[in-house]
């Protein structure tokens, strides 16, 4: 277990390592298009071949893993701030505030929240600069993906309140304000940071999702879900299977998380 | 003279509504007090009713707390925090849950003086050899993990006391320590109490602790003060069928050709600090 640990986590510094140096990597350009070379077999030159529109698939895809692979992270740190700064605050002050927080965080895990994605995204213009649709979409993720990180910390930061070291420190004459930042935020460090990784592969997948329905990242930009976008015509997978190659890598990226954060059975 | 703490209160949670009942206690300046009662008789109830923290653990107080003048049940929350650890200190049951297993020694102390900070934190190497701990960096930088149950007590002890409170509730504190531990924290708050004239209510089930510490004691039965007095007068000549109870269920203690019962324990300590006033108290057994 530790081995395929040590394994998935070189994998993925190994992939973010290419997305991030995707600009030197990339045989071309990602929006260049060699028009005489459309739907090209992987070769020398190309060596996952060319899309329709004769740009490299490789760098569309080492390009397209960065869009993914920086902007997760960054939707997942909104989505936890927020999830903190709620649930913090709900289980720590506890009362009507607590109630009022929770009962907004239920509402938000107990809506469809692909679907609210999608008619937010929807309601939004489709003919939107590149990076406008990057920032939009991770934005919306992060927003409406906090809630239920945000129970699992106030579970937390409730069970400091009612502890004993908290107790302690209130009789010290500590600030609420003191107790939450210096007692109670280093107690759910943990509990925050798991959250927080738990969340990219799940962002990473609803922007898949998104860019499948072309919602999500727009062209010329690549994302890893709009090169699934190719996947829809399942005709052309059979005829040229290396079409798959975003989604073997969107497997393997979220199957390394899975790896790296899930715990050994204890059972076995 | 007025008392530093006078009270009469009932107090308790939803669903035992009767944990204290129209308990009354006095409380000099400079005195120690002893609370004496079994477990969930409403002891360390009573330690957070005074400082009003009882509304954290979901109890109600009712009734009046005079404090050095004050009612602190018309306090408001902001009064309260700023009395909370500079005038009434608190040390806790549990040594080892009441640190913050996340925070090195060293912070949680900074974080008891910042809360009352009337000038720059210094490390307070002094009040830590005072308490019989290793003033050092080294022992500030530990987490409460990686010191003992005896050094996390002395811990609170000294954050109870940081600013040097005019009265220091201390809810059990020898009941997780071994005997050569408890006696060393009883001569440690023997020592507070002399030195800084800090009156003491010290709450436990340890008959022989509250004998060798307090000269006073009350005895809380069933959320009752049933009987209140000199310790000597108390443990001699128990008048309440609970308090004797108490007495006899202790064990006898055979020292030399006699044998100790408590009221001869209580009776040679009063001699004792009577006599040695300077010194620091002896624990009874270990003579």
């Amino acid at each position: 277990m530790q081995t395929l640990r040590y394994l998935a986590a070189a994998f993925l510094l190994m992939v973010f390592l290419a997305s991030v140096g995707a600009d030197f990597l990339s045989p071309a350009p990602y929006e260049r298009q060699f028009r005489d070379h459309p739907n090209e077999p992987p070769s020398r030159r190309f060596p996952l071949g060319t899309d329709e529109l004769g740009r490299d698939r490789l760098s569309r895809l080492l390009h397209g893993s960065r869009v993914s692979l920086l902007l997760a992270p960054a939707a997942a740190l909104l989505a936890v701030f927020l999830a903190a700064l709620v649930g913090l605050s709900a289980g720590f002050l506890g009362g009507w505030f607590e109630r009022a927080a929770m009962a907004c965080t239920d509402l938000f895990v107990s809506l469809p929240w692909l679907f609210l994605l999608l008619t937010v995204r929807a309601l939004l213009p489709l003919n939107v600069a590149p990076w406008t649709s990057v920032s939009i979409t991770f934005l919306l993720l992060g927003l409406l993906g906090w809630a239920s990180s945000a129970r699992v910390i106030r579970a937390g930061a409730a069970a400091v309140r009612g502890s004993d070291f908290a107790l302690q420190a209130r009789a010290a004459g500590c600030r609420t304000a003191r107790l939450m930042m210096v007692h109670l935020l280093p107690n759910l460090r943990p509990a925050i940071a798991a959250q927080f990784w738990i969340s990219i592969p799940v962002f990473i997948w609803s922007e898949a999702n998104l860019g499948m329905l072309g919602l999500g990242v727009t062209e010329p930009l690549p994302s890893w879900g709009n090169l699934l976008l190719e996947l829809a015509n399942y005709r052309a997978v059979f005829a040229a299977p290396w079409l798959l190659a975003p989604a073997v890598l969107l497997v393997l990226v979220s199957s390394g998380f899975h790896f790296i954060f899930s715990k050994e059975d204890p059972c076995r | 003279m007025e008392p530093l703490l006078s009270l009469r209160i009932s107090a308790g949670y939803p669903g035992r509504p009767a944990v204290l009942q129209d308990v009354a206690l006095d409380l000099e300046a400079g005195g120690t007090l002893g609370l004496v009662g079994q477990s969930g008789s409403g002891k360390s109830t009573l330690a957070l009713a005074i400082l009003r923290l009882l509304h954290l653990k979901g109890g109600r107080t009712e009734g009046r707390i005079q404090f050095a003048g004050r009612d602190l049940t018309e306090c408001g929350e902001r009064e309260m925090r700023r009395l909370r650890g500079r005038e009434i200190g608190l040390v806790l049951q549990s040594a080892s849950s009441s640190l913050n297993p996340a925070l090195r020694i060293g912070t949680q102390l900074r974080e008891a003086w910042r809360a009352h900070a009337d000038s720059a934190w210094e490390k307070p190497f002094e009040l830590l050899q005072s308490v019989g701990l290793h003033a050092d960096d080294a022992f500030l930088r530990r987490l409460p993990g990686e010191i003992s149950v005896g050094q996390a007590q002395r811990v609170l002890i000294a954050m109870a006391v940081l600013h040097r409170p005019s009265l220091l509730i201390a809810d059990e504190p020898t009941s997780a320590l071994d005997l050569i531990t408890q006696a060393e924290v009883l001569r440690l708050l023997a020592a507070l109490n002399r030195e800084r004239n800090m009156a003491t209510l010290f709450i436990s089930h340890d008959l022989l602790s509250i004998a060798s510490y307090c000269r006073r004691v009350a005895i809380l039965h069933e959320g009752r003060i049933v009987e209140c007095g000199e310790t000597g007068r108390i443990f001699s000549q128990p008048a309440h069928p609970y308090t004797r109870r108490l007495v006899e269920a202790l064990p006898r203690i055979p020292l030399a050709a006699s044998s100790l019962n408590l009221a001869t324990l209580a009776a040679r300590l009063e001699e004792d600090l009577a006599q040695r006033a300077a010194a620091d108290v002896v624990h009874p057994q270990a003579e």
